[in-house]
């Protein structure tokens, strides 16, 4: 315990310690090596591989993320999750085939009216998103004892449907609400061993932080250098508004995230999209000029005749540099807006209370990683 | 109080260092001393917590500086915790079979062989098994089902286009004599429907359930009357092949399949659509030649020459120009045009719409005449 900095040692028994900050330890460089290495498996692996990068991912941001001293642990495993995305798949194969009969029958009746059925796939994928975060939480362990949680994934689909609803009439002003009554729903149904979980954040509190940003947001859609600035203002609010209102028991988490701490980091992202754009493009220009220069024709007759478009070798290169410029992009996003954003957002965290955690009796069951699943599938993601 | 137990080493340990304990049914924890006798004993000061044997004890995850410890006995979130470097040092050279569970470099060389073998017989149901299903299945979908899917498809396409069906009276006839004198030369039965749609795109199609459309582009740049009877012909060797089936089933197939191979790559959707076009439009091209060879045959058993229609479809598109044209679903016109020359008789039977009934089918969708 003495040759670690955190915690700040607290004194013994006192009637209430002082908050205290939760630590990150991963080094960055650890990080990169991580992502780098996943991207190429992801590479060769034609993206096989995201099950095991994903639960890498987690594994050491977890480790590395201290509370009252002692690092968190995540228990999932890739295995699992690509179990998850195999039965997801064998129960989503027949619910597409149905939705595309019951969508020929609505077409017969009257043409595109089979566009509403969309919406079952938003409830769809609001239930996945639920049951991701129950696989996720069942998988993280602080002290040896696991969160768990209960509710249910379709009551909280439908809730979290109606209330997308309202936002959507109300051109998102409904969102704060939708938002905390979502969490309360997520956080009473959340548990660290006997200790339930609740949320404290209130709509109106979050409305007051950002109605603003929502004033700003039209104005972003004709002057695109605005959007960044708004959208990671809007982020910082809501982390901030959310983490704030995160109660176990007696144990109560409080953010000071300032607005602008994520602005950077997304200005950092556009730059790399830029830089790798332009270098996607250059070596498009390469792959062209080689494959010309080796057809044999004058490169004005190749590109006039449109037979550039339609190469077999032109297409195959560029295909693999379409993947390779991918996985660059999804490395940036993974240190930018998952590690750098993820310390961040720690950093700004204060707990108080922790000693309601201290003798906690472990309870609840892992739940299996359908939800994941589910989440892959249909190309949603939250927490 | 788990903090205050942190200030009170245990008096004269046997192993030094602070070791924490959590016992895995509460988050309680214990500052413990390490006893390694036969088994790793874990001791908080006189009393016995439990004792771990060396061969289960496996490494959990931990950030640098510290060696956490759980063991396939004990209960499954049972932590040793050990942030002495020498203690650390000493448990990890006694435990042998610590990091037994980690995937390893032959851990992922397996993920990596499945994971090809897994694309590998990906790409071997998309280009063999896939055709061969289409081929199987269309044969066993109802034909009501398929009439169902062209309804469909109709009120779509007619939305889309923003178009209408052509039919004045002398026109009209022109075109039932027309594809009537095609439709029984081809074997097909009178479920036959057809129209003509006023639109500009030059161009003509089949859907699935016996609809074979001509758009009004198309019949403005014909000639003559042969012309268009090829491309009619060649619509109906798709309703007579039911191509349109066949495609529905491949295609689907082969968007759901590469969909599986690419997952969740950012952006993998050009990726999937660029793929999954190249797979299809060679499936497409066959069918389009089989088509174009029906046609051929029709228009030869009527004694008439297949010719004007390749020369019809050049005017339309263009000269195409050589090259590999992997990626459009039709063969190219000048191939067309070369096949449907090829062996071609002159004509030995009637024509197929007198002049005056040949004006009158061009100007179907002109109003009233």
């Amino acid at each position: 315990m003495n040759q670690m900095s955190w915690p700040p040692q607290v004194p013994p028994p006192s009637p209430m310690p002082p908050p205290m900050p939760v630590a990150f330890s991963g080094s960055r460089g650890e990080f990169f090596d991580l992502v780098k290495r996943g991207a190429g498996l992801e590479f060769v692996t034609l993206g096989f591989y995201r099950f095991w990068l994903l639960t890498d991912i987690r594994r050491h941001l977890w480790a590395n993320t201290h509370v009252d001293g002692d690092a968190a642990e995540y228990t999932g495993r890739g295995k699992e999750l690509l179990i998850g995305f195999l039965v997801a798949l064998a129960i989503l194969v027949p619910v597409y085939l149905g939705y595309f009969l019951i969508g020929l029958e609505a077409e017969h009746i009257q043409a595109f009216a089979s566009i509403p059925l969309i919406a079952f796939f938003y409830l769809f994928g609001q239930f996945a998103i639920y049951r991701a975060r129950r696989y996720r939480l069942t998988r993280t362990v602080w002290h040896g004892v696991r969160f768990w949680m209960s509710g249910s994934g379709w009551i909280y689909a439908l809730q979290a449907s109606l209330w997308g609803l309202l936002s959507a009439v109300t051109l998102g002003l409904a969102l704060p609400w939708r938002t905390a009554a979502l969490e309360r729903y997520k956080m009473r149904h959340t548990f660290y061993g006997d200790l339930q979980g609740s949320f404290e954040g209130r709509g109106w509190e979050f409305f007051k932080r950002g109605w603003w940003l929502w004033l700003l947001t039209p104005i972003a859609f004709y002057v695109f250098p605005l959007a960044p600035f708004i959208y990671g203002a809007f982020k910082a609010i809501e982390w901030r508004w959310w983490l704030s209102g995160i109660r176990f028991g007696g144990v109560r988490l409080e953010s000071s995230l300032p607005k602008s701490a994520l602005i950077g980091l997304y200005w950092k992202v556009i730059g790399w999209i830029v830089v790798l754009g332009l270098v996607f493009s250059a070596y498009l220009a390469l792959a062209a000029v080689l494959v010309a220069g080796m057809s044999g024709d004058a490169f004005s007759e190749f590109f006039k005749s449109q037979e550039f478009a339609k190469s077999i070798p032109l297409l195959v290169l560029a295909g693999i540099g379409y993947l390779a410029f991918a996985l660059a992009m999804n490395i940036v996003i993974r240190v930018y807006l998952l590690r750098d954003l993820w310390v961040r957002v720690l950093g700004s965290v204060n707990i108080s209370g922790i000693d309601a955690a201290a003798n906690v009796s472990a309870r609840g069951e892992m739940a299996n990683a359908l939800g994941e699943g589910f989440a892959d599938g249909l190309d949603v993601g939250g927490f | 109080m788990a903090m205050a137990s942190d200030i009170s080493v245990p008096p004269n340990p046997p192993l030094g260092g602070s070791v924490a304990y959590f016992d895995g049914t509460s988050s309680r924890r214990r500052m413990v001393t390490l006893r390694f006798a036969d088994r790793l004993e874990i001791n908080d000061g006189e009393q016995a917590l439990a004792a771990w044997a060396y061969a289960d004890i496996r490494r959990a995850d931990s950030p640098a500086g510290m060696l956490r410890l759980n063991c396939l006995t004990a209960p499954a979130l049972a932590r040793l915790e050990v942030r002495d470097t020498g203690l650390a040092n000493e448990l990890v050279s006694r435990c042998t079979n610590i990091d037994d569970h980690m995937i390893g470099r032959r851990g992922v060389a397996a993920i990596v062989g499945w994971s090809l073998a897994a694309a590998a017989s990906i790409v071997a149901v998309v280009l063999f098994g896939l055709p061969l299903a289409a081929d199987r299945l269309t044969p066993l979908v109802p034909e009501a089902f398929e009439r169902r899917l062209g309804d469909v498809a109709d009120s779509q396409v007619k939305t889309m286009f923003d178009a209408k069906v052509c039919d004045n009276a002398a026109g009209q006839k022109a075109f039932v004599k027309l594809v009537t004198a095609l439709r029984e030369s081809a074997g097909l039965d009178t479920s036959v429907q057809s129209g003509v749609l006023s639109s500009s795109v030059p161009n003509a199609f089949a859907l699935p359930g016996g609809k074979v459309y001509l758009f009004n582009g198309l019949l403005a740049k014909a000639e003559n009357a042969d012309e268009i009877a090829g491309v009619l012909a060649h619509e109906l060797g798709h309703l007579k092949h039911r191509d349109s089936m066949r495609g529905l089933i491949h295609n689907g197939g082969t968007s759901f399949l590469i969909g599986l191979l690419f997952g969740d790559i950012t952006g993998s959707s050009a990726l999937i659509f660029g793929s999954r076009t190249l797979v299809t439009s060679s499936h497409s091209r066959e069918a389009e030649t089989d088509a174009d060879h029906f046609a051929i045959d029709v228009m030869h058993r009527l004694g008439r020459p297949a010719k004007p229609t390749g020369e019809l479809l050049l005017r339309v598109t263009g000269k195409e120009g050589k090259g590999l044209s992997i990626i459009s679903s039709h063969p190219l016109s000048e191939d067309r045009l070369a096949r449907m020359s090829r062996q071609d008789p002159p004509a030995s039977g009637p024509p197929l719409l007198t002049s005056e009934e040949w004006r009158s089918l061009k100007a179907i969708c002109g109003g009233k005449s």
